[in-house]
């Protein structure tokens, strides 16, 4: 899945808000990751559908297909796919129906650079001692 | 049957006084929470603002809703607390409201019906009204040893109102005449300047930068001679014909354009040399380029400079002059200007090349993308930058093997603190102290200093970023870094030995990290756009919402501005009702006689004093009885200020021991002293919740109160305190106010003393300095209970007060070296 020409996670970053992407985009490659950034859902599932990626993080509110439906839709075409869920309309509800879909973890806007880049070694980390997240995972019902 | 009756009545007395005193303090708690809670919202968007955080749109909109509510309760605490004392202050928070709403809205702020403003009142709030172009000259103008061009703008209402178009959503626009009237009081104000006037048409509006493509240009130009405008002369009078002569020629140039424009109005002063410095390069954008040249000249001279300090001269292209020739500073090519070295040839020397690439490096760090400036030379002194223009330019990122190949290599100086201002720059490590003169620290350095100090102020215009050893990202020169964009860590630990002086360094302010050397690619990654800048609409959108959310104006109670009218934003609404509910606490007893007698618990202080406690919550131990004992107390402040009162030198000393039996007989005796319908008759009055202090006390002929919060958020904590009367005659009283103001102010008290009333207040110190100042205070109230009577001319106050520094001001010796948080309580107070 990673990049094998150079070992390096691929990440898919998509949120509506330009400048999410725009500001995720360079923090992940200076951290040493292989991205790609969408605004729209549609050709983030396209995307989806034609690579597989090691993280996406996927906002949850969007025009067409929503966070939720990107969540099922990367994890159906790649398991071992971990997915992060960016929100600013945080509430214990969409955290829980996050989880119970099979995210890795739910980050609540804003947030800081630091703590995005945290979680995302956090799972390279998870990666590379061999952890396989999906046995663990309650899939959607 | 009778006395059950009259008991049942007082009874039900003693029930609503508890009753109302609760709700007293219960809206006064409410409002340090409101202080609270608004306060940590508006740190965070500074905060975002600096690149702490990854935000959009919606969060913008979704802060200024909570923060506008937060503010609301706010005011309506305080008008339940003072009987609807200042229900004025519901319009303010409205007018404010209106204006960040229309922010939200795409509009630029409260000031939309300005016509024509002087270029120096113009901040980045005005941007959609006056172009782009206005803000950078007005905020570079702010910079030290920069000088900008003079002038004034046409706003983008001032056109429309000369066009005669309606701004949108308006119904009437300004008119003809009041554009004129408002021209004619600008040419007033330059009537003495030198020089002749370019009026320069530019795009308002939004998004001055969508596209790299999209470079701003003139929308037209032309120069006028302010001298020969309608026959004016330049005199003091006939300045409107000027102004309707120069509404004419405006309103011809301005027909031609499509959409919204501001006129720029410029005073450029005639000089012999002239040019631009780009902040990149357009051959070279790795490089920064000058370009000089004698006017009426076709060739000039050409530099291309390093980015980073000391921006080493890269190539020089000097055109050949005739011999003997003289320049614009007197002097001729061969002409000596050290014993090795000769004028030469070249129109603009090293340090004016230099200052210049500074300049182009500030307004890139602005900007947030490539700039070209105009620059004339003013002989002997600083160039005089004229024009400034956004010049964005696609710049190829590094490959990710590139940078993480540099990064492998790279030696980390130091990690760690907090981000202030992101961003990646590369400079000469400087230390600097704040004393540090300004002359001596070169000019895009990177400064690196022990303490986020305000009094650094006037490096940070001059650096290229700053690193503290202490300090937080809610300071004030964290504020001023932000306004500048200048890339910032406080709280690095060791940066000073870690960081040598003179040593070459590349700061990576969003990674918190400081590597050896210049790393060329880390410095092309930071170039390339990542980092939230004011080519992105949100950057722009909150710093203009900032502007009427952050700032606080009403800093001084006694002001004759200090008023619910004089608040200017949500800042300054907080800090008034949160003001305002303190002075109410502290005057609470005179001014609400119908509270009543108030049922507490004695209070054994260890000292002659009768002292009731009522507990409004965490103030005395759960298991303390009716009557409590010092160990029982948990109220912070009250801790404090007993360990000070209790001390047995300032009981047994001095004047208190001539007139110990006049000061127990009077105690207690009734507070009408000073204020009618006390309350606890005979008796002094803690009020105490577990960071809380309102003490009334009455020590024999005279009367204070310490009103104290210590709360978790240092910002909100304070110490008042009021003293007043005395038994001795009016001159003597007066001496002892002087000898407690005098003690007070050596704390940082902010002072005022009137006769013999002294008031003082200690807001924005470090928790360690309120809890020593108010030990100190338990200590001045029993050392000076009768001093007054001593004092029987102006010298006894010095010998006193050094009696009382040497035997209770010597705990407070650490905190006055600590000049770096009571210098920002003065600053802001």
């Amino acid at each position: 899945m990673s990049d094998t020409t150079t070992n390096r996670l691929r990440i898919l970053v998509l949120d509506d808000e330009p400048i999410v992407c725009k500001r995720l985009k360079p923090a992940f490659q200076k951290a040493g990751y292989e991205v790609e950034t969408f605004t729209d859902s549609g050709q983030a599932l396209v995307r989806l559908h034609e690579t597989r990626f090691d993280i996406v993080i996927t906002d949850l509110k969007m025009e067409g297909a929503d966070g939720m439906q990107v969540l099922s839709s990367a994890l159906e075409t790649s398991p071992h796919t971990r997915v992060v869920v960016i929100t600013g309309f945080a509430t214990l509800e969409t955290a829980k129906e996050s989880f119970r879909k099979g995210a890795f973890d739910f980050v609540a806007k804003p947030f800081k650079l630091g703590d995005i880049i945290e979680c995302v070694k956090r799972i390279e980390g998870e990666m590379r001692d061999g952890q396989d997240r999906t046995a663990l995972r309650i899939r959607p019902v | 049957m009778k006395r059950s009756r009259i008991f049942r009545r007082r009874s039900k007395t003693v029930e609503m006084s508890v009753w109302r005193l609760q709700a007293l303090f219960y809206n006064f708690k409410a409002i340090l929470e409101l202080n609270n809670t608004a306060l940590a919202r508006m740190a965070e968007m500074e905060q975002a603002l600096g690149g702490e955080y990854i935000f959009d749109r919606p969060y913008l909109e979704d802060s200024v809703r909570r923060i506008s509510s937060l503010v609301h309760h706010a005011v309506y605490c305080l008008n339940a607390l003072t009987r609807n004392s200042y229900v004025s202050l519901y319009d303010r928070y409205q007018d404010i409201l209106v204006v960040l709403d229309a922010i939200l809205a795409g509009g630029s702020s409260g000031r939309d019906a300005e016509l024509v403003m002087p270029l120096e009142d113009i901040g980045w709030e005005l941007e959609p009204m006056v172009g782009i172009e206005a803000v950078c000259l007005s905020e570079l103008g702010r910079h030290a040893g920069v000088r900008v061009a003079r002038g004034a703008v046409l706003t983008a209402a001032g056109v429309d109102g000369l066009l005669g178009r309606a701004l949108a959503g308006e119904v009437v626009g300004a008119t003809r005449e009041m554009v004129e009237t408002a021209l004619a009081g600008v040419l007033g104000g330059m009537r003495a300047e030198q020089g002749a006037m370019h009026i320069v048409g530019v795009r308002a509006g939004e998004n001055f930068a969508e596209a790299i493509e999209d470079i701003p240009r003139d929308l037209f130009s032309v120069e006028v001679n302010i001298g020969q405008l309608g026959n004016w002369g330049g005199g003091a009078d006939g300045a409107v014909a000027a102004a309707r002569e120069l509404a004419v020629r405006i309103e011809r140039e301005a027909r031609t354009c499509a959409g919204s424009l501001a006129v720029l109005m410029l005073i450029i002063p005639p000089a012999a040399v002239s040019g631009m410095a780009r902040s990149r390069a357009p051959e070279a954008p790795e490089l920064l380029a000058v370009e000089a040249r004698q006017t009426g000249a076709d060739k000039g001279d050409a530099f291309l400079m390093r980015r980073t300090h000391p921006f080493d001269l890269i190539r020089s292209k000097i055109s050949p002059r005739p011999g003997g020739s003289r320049f614009a500073d007197g002097r001729r090519a061969t002409d000596p200007l050290s014993r090795s070295l000769g004028r030469g040839s070249a129109l603009i020397t090293p340090p004016a090349l230099k200052s210049l690439a500074e300049t182009a490096m500030a307004l890139e760090r602005m900007l947030g993308t490539p700039v070209e400036a105009h620059w004339q030379e003013a002989a002997g002194e600083a160039c005089i930058i004229c024009r400034v223009q956004p010049r964005p330019m696609h710049l190829e990122a590094p490959s990710g093997r590139q940078l993480a190949d540099e990064m492998a290599g790279a030696t980390v100086l130091v990690r760690g603190g907090q981000l202030v201002q992101s961003g990646v720059v590369a400079g000469m490590a400087m230390h600097v102290r704040e004393d540090t003169p300004l002359e001596s620290f070169p000019l895009g350095a990177v400064a690196v200093a022990k303490t986020a100090s305000p009094r650094l102020t006037p490096i940070l215009r001059m650096a290229s970023a700053v690193i503290t050893e202490n300090g937080t990202a809610a300071g004030h020169l964290a504020t001023v870094a932000r306004e500048l964009r200048l890339p910032a860590i406080f709280g690095m630990p060791e940066a000073m030995r870690l960081i040598p002086d003179g040593q070459g360094v590349t700061v990576d302010a969003g990674a918190g990290t400081v590597y050896d050397g210049f790393l060329e690619f880390l410095l092309r990654h930071g170039a390339a756009g990542g980092d939230l800048n004011p080519t992105d609409p949100e950057y722009r959108m909150l710093r203009r919402l900032l502007r009427f959310i952050m700032p606080l104006h009403l800093v001084d109670p006694d002001a004759p501005g200090f008023t619910g009218q004089g608040c200017r934003t949500m800042h300054d609404i907080l800090h008034f009702c949160h003001d305002r509910a303190v002075d109410e606490l502290a005057h609470f007893q005179e001014r609400r006689p119908g509270l009543g007698t108030i049922r507490s618990r004695r209070l054994h202080a260890g000292v002659p004093l009768d002292v009731r406690v009522l507990d409004v919550g965490g103030g005395i131990d759960a298991s303390a009885g009716d009557q409590a004992r010092v160990d029982e107390v948990r109220s912070a402040p009250l801790v404090s200020f007993l360990r000070g009162l209790n001390r047995s030198s300032a009981w047994s000393d001095g004047a208190s021991a001539l007139a110990l039996g006049d000061i127990i007989a009077n105690l207690p005796r009734t507070m009408g002293m000073l204020e009618d319908g006390g309350v606890m008759q005979g008796a002094s009055l803690a009020i105490v919740g577990a960071d809380y202090l309102n003490l009334s006390l009455r020590m024999g002929y005279h009367f204070s109160v310490v009103d104290s919060y210590l709360g978790p958020d240092q910002s909100r904590n304070y110490v008042y305190f009021r003293f007043a009367g005395g038994l001795a005659a009016g001159k003597s009283r007066e001496r002892r106010a002087r000898f407690i103001a005098h003690v007070l102010e050596h704390m940082d008290f902010l002072v005022t003393r009137e006769g013999d009333l002294v008031v003082g207040r200690l807001k924005l110190a470090e928790d360690e300095c309120l809890r020593v100042a108010l030990e100190v205070l338990g200590s001045l109230t029993a050392y000076c209970r009768q001093m007054d009577t001593l004092m029987r001319d102006d010298s006894d106050i010095g010998s006193i007060f050094d009696d009382f520094s040497e035997k209770f001001m010597r705990s407070f010796v650490p905190m006055k070296e600590s000049a770096e948080s009571v210098g920002t309580a003065k600053a802001v107070r």
